[in-house]
């Protein structure tokens, strides 16, 4: 087995696939990893079968087929793992903005119950909703969709957009609440408002995002 | 032989990319490479299926993959989970009993032997 070799064809094909996927990183660099690692057995394959190396190199590219074609097929896959990758980020981040919203509103939240607690945040059926729609989307693209109904790729692209929004609409009625209260500005009152503007600015590319690869999704017939 | 369409292994992919794994890990390539040999050449499952697919059956937790440096390159190896062994084991009842349904429909019953 020969290690990777400099291939300029291999190289220009790969970089052409890597133009038509779109979704996380990460997901993409691993993908393309792997096909230049199927690309390379390949090559291997037919110079063993006694092609000259230019042509097994030609050969393996029209077995992988055409770069968009590669690349839409990946598609599905990839909007999944967008879905999953941003809604576990909202999951993840929540309770890094909310918490300062929950001090400015319950500067003691310790000292008073649970339902009080509750009650101090005006968004909660906002925050059980997004909740809902993460829980479900995790379980009907990952392990459990072995029992569940397995989610598609545009069903799953509307769990970023659902709890982007929703999480949008949060940012904004707390900011509102703010504006018309007497709540102390520094440092609580500054903290809470940026990182909720942050938010708000991630949600925006978020729901454009999404949209995107529903439109790339629609595009590869998926 | 009659070529089969790629349509035809709609529904049934899952099941042969796990068979293909049952006896040992293998990496993408060599995946489709089994598929075509196992079949005598008549399942020629294009790649832009075979990887995606692969990736999918690794989401719902019926196969794991490792990644390796071998000979300079990096490679990904897929191995059956016990889930997939499980589900395995599950479509091979199911193909019986799908396969002995449309043989019966396609092909007719036993004929007698004629003497």
């Amino acid at each position: 087995m020969n290690a990777t070799r400099p291939m300029p064809a291999l190289t220009a094909y790969l970089s052409d696939v890597a133009t038509n996927l779109s979704g996380p990183r990460r997901r993409r660099e691993r993908i393309l990893a792997e096909l230049r690692d199927g690309l390379d057995h390949a090559v291997d394959h037919h110079t063993a079968a006694g092609l000259p190396e230019d042509r097994a190199v030609a050969t393996a590219i029209d077995e992988f087929g055409r770069p968009r074609i590669v690349a839409d097929a990946f598609a599905a896959e990839l909007a999944v793992a967008h879905a999953r990758h941003t809604v576990a980020w909202y999951i993840a981040t929540g309770p890094l903005v909310g918490i300062w919203w929950l001090l400015l509103l319950n500067p003691r939240p310790w000292h008073t119950g649970v339902l009080a607690l509750l009650a101090a945040i005006p968004v909660v059926p906002l925050i059980v909703v997004a909740i809902g729609t993460a829980a479900g989307t995790f379980a009907t693209t990952g392990r459990l969709m072995r029992w569940l109904p397995e989610a598609g790729p545009r069903r799953a692209l509307a769990a970023p957009i659902t709890v982007a929004a929703l999480a949008l609409v949060g940012d904004l009625i707390v900011l509102v609440l703010y504006g018309r209260s007497a709540l102390p500005v520094w440092p609580l009152g500054t903290i809470a408002v940026t990182t909720s503007l942050i938010r708000m600015v991630c949600g925006i590319t978020t729901v454009r995002r999404a949209f995107a690869l529903r439109r790339r999704i629609a595009a590869a017939h998926l | 032989m009659i070529p089969m369409r790629p349509e035809l292994l709609k529904g049934h992919l899952d099941a042969l990319l796990l068979a293909v794994l049952e006896p040992r890990p293998q990496h993408g390539y060599a995946v489709i490479e089994a598929l075509r040999d196992g079949s005598g050449g008549a399942l020629a499952v294009p790649t832009g299926t075979v990887y995606p697919a692969l990736h999918r059956l690794e989401r719902a937790g019926l196969i794991a993959s490792d990644w390796e440096t071998v000979g300079g390159r990096r490679r990904r190896s897929y191995h059956l989970t016990p889930a997939g062994r499980a589900a395995l084991n599950e479509q091979r009842v199911v193909w019986e009993q799908f396969s002995a349904a449309v043989t019966a429909l396609l092909v007719g019953p036993a004929r007698p032997a004629m003497t």
